[in-house]
């Protein structure tokens, strides 16, 4: 019983949630077209924790996703404004969090400083940085390109169903698949969960450490930086602080997967529970009048009420 | 006249019976000994007494009064105390702070810290045990093991404010304790039973229980075989009664000659903890590596793994040098099983197969990087067959097995790619006597088909028993090699010293 | 009364209690969205518009994403799935169009409450940028009739206040005898004040004599304020230099309060936008079609006489 409610209290407050909901908003709630809108909504958090699971399989923890979002937005959207082609923008976004995630990597393995300290330092100088390519300022309006902005308004439609997919749930839904046939079934993910497993173990068992490591910090920077593209584009600006909300929001979220696992590890599915919960809790909360200020009281408690289930019996 | 009796303990998990009907009677001032083999029952009859798990039933009697153990605070109320294998110390602290820990620290002006009354405190604690060579201003990290433990021996005494001890539970206290630090802590079990109180004493050790115990309790499979003294006991006798089998000889004998190619080849090696090591080894030959305590065996296995770096002279395997890495080690069919198996070799909270297959993940790999999760499982499920390992589902984590089990699954692990050199750190530390027959086979057998085998030991019979020839150590540097034809323990035990 | 709305919805979500929802049918349902609630500004906007909001008999909601941009088209997306009467918001439209093009859609009238122009919103309730300029401009050119040397700061990277600069300088131009001395654009990034107070030193060291600086116009009141400092510190507050600035925070009310240099600023009146963006949108609701793109609320002068009030 208790065995039971601590593997699984987390997916049954899940369930509730959905539940009281649907019955409260009977007329709105549980329709397939509020369903996409949460999809969307949740996008770019969603692609953030997704990648942060990576490291935090292997114990660790990168602090700097929030300001690699707004840097990569920012990155982007200069070149946007200095008349660059949309896809030029992109992959520049993108490459800056690759090489960001891997200085991440670097400080972590090769300099051997805790991933907590090491990526707190980085979260200011990648905010830093952000705050000086673009003097601070808001790049919106002419400067963002269409065809970038629109990134966020398209879709996929389906017919039959009546329905348009947005891209950017598309995009969410491409990045969950990859990471999860990347941690369960590649040797690449097994290799990380040793490293969580034990890492002294796994060096003497001669797993290469060092250079997974600093390759999973660069798969995190280069999600963070995704997920600060979906948000520029969504946002059809870029500001050198819009990202920095998404990194706590990304940790609960794997925190509230983990708590679904037996052994407390990291799973990506998992974490895609966490994710839709904090999602359905400012849909729902929204749609019912409630103060966002106590929105945020609840999903605090409902991490820490799912922490504690999952360690009940442990002491 | 037994103070402390238990009758009809029984605790089930799930289907499996740890205990049935168990029943154990301590006399005052005596040395019992508490033996069976790995998941005979012996943990978890000492976490029912602890108060941590609770039985299915238990009738307890202290005194001729029916008492209850609720939880860990009733057990230290009746007078039990515990010595634990692991040791919970605070290492930066000092000794004297590790005995008052969790006490009221004496005060001056009832704020600042009386060190100078601290370190009396912890002093008298330490001299009622008769231990006058440790300082109680040491920093707990610079005591060997052996005199942390003593430490704690001491921090139990001092806590006798309001129920003095009446018995001292020690379980495997001297696995991890050199030769003299275990003849330091007899002496204090001598000393604890002198004034009175009792020891329940685990261990797989024959040789200290026949020197030390005065009666002995043996569990097999959960159930009470005999209680007997030990003086009327023997050997050969308690084997039989943890086993159900008569041990054949104590070692298996060599399948097959060594064979003549040299496999690996050190010449003049020094890395920043070993110096002048010089040795060719044979495919098939066993070689120990013996030594006081902490004089460079483990370290010349990691600098062989490639974890410590040669600083001079050279390594080559079948003529050739290797990169020094753990991983280009692995690679080369270099298997590894560390001396701490729980801190460097298990991932304790993963799966049985994830842990045997861990270093040969490459095998399972097929097309686009894809694990087949169906050929790991065989693969992992006929390494656990080749070891004799006893286990619910190879789906369960590795800390719910035993310690002999726990070994099997570091074996299975290495064997997993039919290594051509296999580097043993103490492989038979902590493990039963039948399990450990299980691994003198399995060396054997590999040894047969070409593997050679370093294997370190604090166990001079096993060393004398197990090796074609044995490297002796002195403060890192290879003092000497011998080879192990009538070589008795004794003898080689002489070599260590001067 | 918000304490109460607090509990309330604390209560909601807390006990999860049942049938929140089941305000009249008849009721107006108007959400208006915001990610700057804990600014003064906002507070007063959304103070006149619960206000207004009561006495029409809505259905209010207030949302605040506590600064994130992002969640405001989130929110839209919510407010439209829910089938509101009525949207309004209190962000650049730019940054949301998102979310803007689903409320369009789905035909759900959205108001701007001092947001910006955009063709997504029915309209926008503001203060008038350029009037405001106007008046302190002309403010400045009366009080030193028409002659003498003026120092203007301004910032021109920011569009709401680049306005107020480009009416200044053709007020100014206007007048053959006044010649504008410097245009500085202070750095911000510390609020404003420091540096153009370092900025203004600078100045009063390069023109020493007494009335060679007649004037000083501030696109916004720090710079002005920052002005006033260097002036005051340097001695020449003697010299009948004229300070102006806009927005009439509290700040510049205590200063032009005082009866120094710093004379007059402009103050927007949030809670009349608030009234009037309920005003637009129960026009919106009675079904009627609002043609202008902005609607302006006049703005008040504030000198030395009413600075206190």
């Amino acid at each position: 019983m208790i065995q039971n409610l601590k593997r699984y209290g987390t997916l049954m407050g899940f369930g509730f949630i959905v539940l009281f909901f649907w019955a409260n908003l009977p007329e709105t709630f549980m329709t397939a077209r509020n369903w996409l809108n949460i999809s969307q909504q949740v996008s770019m958090l969603a692609v953030i924790a997704f990648t942060m699971t990576i490291v935090m399989v292997m114990g660790d923890f990168d602090l700097s996703v929030g300001s690699m979002a707004s840097l990569s937005g920012i990155t982007a959207a200069l070149l946007f404004a200095h008349g660059y082609p949309v896809a030029v923008g992109l992959l520049a976004g993108l490459a800056v969090g690759v090489v960001g995630g891997l200085f991440n990597g670097f400080l972590v393995s090769l300099v051997g400083i805790l991933p907590f300290v090491a990526t707190l330092g980085t979260l200011t100088m990648y905010s830093g940085i952000a705050f000086l390519v673009s003097d601070g300022k808001t790049i919106f309006g002419r400067d963002i390109p269409r065809d970038f902005s629109g990134i966020a308004r398209s879709g996929l439609e389906i017919p039959a169903l009546e329905i348009t997919v947005p891209f950017l749930t598309i995009l969410a839904l491409g990045v969950l698949l990859l990471v999860w046939f990347l941690l369960e079934h590649t040797a690449f993910g097994r290799r990380l969960y040793a490293i969580g497993g034990n890492y002294e173990a796994a060096r003497l068992a001669g797993v290469k450490v060092r250079r997974l490591r600093l390759i999973a910090f660069g798969l995190t920077g280069l999600g963070a930086a995704l997920g600060g593209l979906m948000l520029a584009s969504r946002v059809a600006s870029a500001n050198p602080t819009q990202g920095s909300g998404l990194m706590l929001d990304a940790i609960a979220a794997v925190f509230l997967g983990m708590t679904m696992s037996r052994e407390g590890e990291p799973r990506v599915l998992a974490t895609l529970v966490g994710v839709l919960i904090l999602g359905l809790l400012d849909n729902g909360l929204t749609q019912m009048n409630v103060d966002s200020f106590v929105r945020e009281i609840l999903v605090g408690a409902i991490i820490l009420a799912a922490v504690a289930i999952s360690s009940l019996g442990k002491r | 006249m037994a103070f402390l009796s238990l009758q009809n303990v029984s605790k089930s998990y799930g289907a499996a019976k740890a205990l049935d009907a168990v029943h154990l009677a301590i006399e005052p001032g005596e040395v019992h000994a508490l033996m069976g083999e790995n998941g005979a029952g012996k943990s978890t009859l000492i976490r029912i007494l602890a108060g941590v798990t609770r039985p299915d039933s238990m009738e307890m009697m202290l005194d001729g009064a029916r008492v209850r153990i609720n939880g860990p605070q009733d057990a230290y109320d009746l007078g039990l105390r515990f010595v634990h294998q692991e040791l919970n110390i605070v290492a930066h602290l000092s000794v004297a702070e590790n005995i008052v820990l969790g006490r009221a620290y004496p005060r001056r002006f009832g704020v600042a810290v009386d060190w100078k009354a601290l370190n009396r405190q912890a002093l008298g604690a330490l001299k009622r045990l008769k231990i006058t060579h440790i300082d109680p201003a040491r920093k707990m990290a610079r005591l060997t093991t052996g005199d942390q433990m003593l430490v704690k021996i001491a921090a139990l005494l001092l806590d006798d404010g309001a129920q003095a001890a009446r018995l001292y539970v020690m379980d495997e206290p001297t696995a991890t304790l050199t030769g003299d630090e275990s003849q330091k802590l007899f002496d204090v079990i001598r000393e604890l039973t002198a004034s009175g109180a009792s020891v329940l004493y685990v261990s797989h050790r024959m040789n200290e229980i026949m020197a030390i115990c005065d009666r002995v309790t043996v569990l097999r499979d959960g159930r009470h075989m005999a209680t007997r003294a030990l003086s009327d006991t023997g050997r050969e006798e308690l084997i039989h009664l943890m086993t159900g089998r008569e041990l054949e000889t104590a070692y298996p004998p060599r399948l097959s000659p060594v064979q003549e190619r040299v496999h690996l080849s050190c010449t003049n090696l020094s890395t920043a903890h070993i110096a002048d090591i010089g040795f060719d080894l044979r495919a098939g030959e066993v070689l120990g590596i013996a030594g006081l305590a902490n004089t460079g065996q483990s370290e010349l296995l990691l600098a062989l793994l490639g974890v410590d770096k040669p600083k001079s002279g050279r390594i080559t395997f079948d003529g050739q040098t290797k990169r020094h890495n753990p991983a280009a080690a692995w690679r080369s069919k270099i298997a590894y099983i560390p001396r701490e198996r729980r801190r460097d070799g298990l991932m304790l909270t993963r799966s049985i197969i994830d842990n045997i297959t861990l270093p040969h993940l490459k095998k399972f790999t097929r097309a686009v990087g894809v694990q087949s999760a169906r050929h790991e499982r065989a693969h992992a499920a006929q390494l656990a067959r080749d070891v004799a390992l006893k286990s619910d589902s190879l789906r369960q984590p590795a800390y719910q097995l035993s310690g002999g089990n726990q070994q099997k699954v570091m074996l299975a692990r290495a064997i997993g790619d039919a290594p051509d050199l296999l580097l043993l750190d103490e492989p038979t530390r902590g493990v039963d006597v039948g399990a450990k027959y299980d691994i003198y086979t399995l060396i054997r057998a590999l040894s047969a088909k070409g593997t050679a085998v370093i294997l370190t030991s604090s166990d001079l019979p096993e060393l004398t028993g197990m090796c074609d020839r044995i490297l002796v150590m002195r403060d890192g540097k290879q003092h000497a090699i011998i080879d192990t034809t009538g070589l008795s323990p004794a003898d080689l035990l002489a070599t260590f010293y001067d | 009364m918000k304490l109460a709305t607090k509990l309330a919805g604390l209560l909601a979500g807390a006990m999860l209690a049942t049938g929140l929802a089941g305000a009249a049918m008849a009721q107006s349902k108007v959400v208006v969205i915001t990610p700057y609630l804990a600014q003064p500004g906002t507070q007063f906007y959304v103070e006149g518009f619960s206000a207004a909001a009561q006495s029409n008999g809505w259905d209010l909601n207030v949302i605040d994403t506590a600064g994130d941009v992002a969640a405001v088209i989130s929110r839209l997306e919510d407010a439209v799935n829910q089938n509101v009467d009525a949207i309004v918001i209190n962000v650049d439209p730019a940054q949301v169009e998102a979310g803007l093009e689903v409320a369009r859609d789905a035909g759900i009238p959205v108001v701007g409450m001092d947001s910006g122009t955009s063709p997504y919103l029915a309209t926008n309730v503001t203060s008038n940028g350029y009037a405001m300029a106007v008046e302190t401009s002309v403010y400045v050119a009366d009080r030193i009739g028409g002659t003498g040397n003026v120092v203007m700061f301004v910032f021109d990277a920011f569009p709401p206040v680049q306005i107020r600069g480009v009416i200044a300088d053709a007020v100014f131009g206007n007048y053959p005898d006044i010649a504008v001395l410097d245009r500085v654009t202070p750095d911000v990034s510390d609020g404003g004040i420091a540096d153009s107070r370092a900025k203004m030193e600078a100045i009063l060291a390069a023109n020493p004599e007494p009335g060679s600086i007649a004037a000083v116009w501030a696109a916004w009141d720090q710079p002005a304020l920052g002005a006033l400092q260097a002036i005051e510190d340097a001695g020449r507050d003697n010299e009948g230099i004229v300070i102006v600035g806009i927005d009439a925070n509290p700040q510049a009310r205590d200063a032009i309060a005082a009866g120094g240099n710093f004379e007059a600023s402009v103050a927007q009146d949030f809670v009349g936008i608030g009234n009037k963006t309920a005003e637009m949108v129960a026009r919106l609701l009675a079904g009627e079609t609002v043609k202008e793109n902005v609607v302006y609320v006049p703005t008040m002068l504030i000198t030395a006489a009413n600075a206190a009030q």
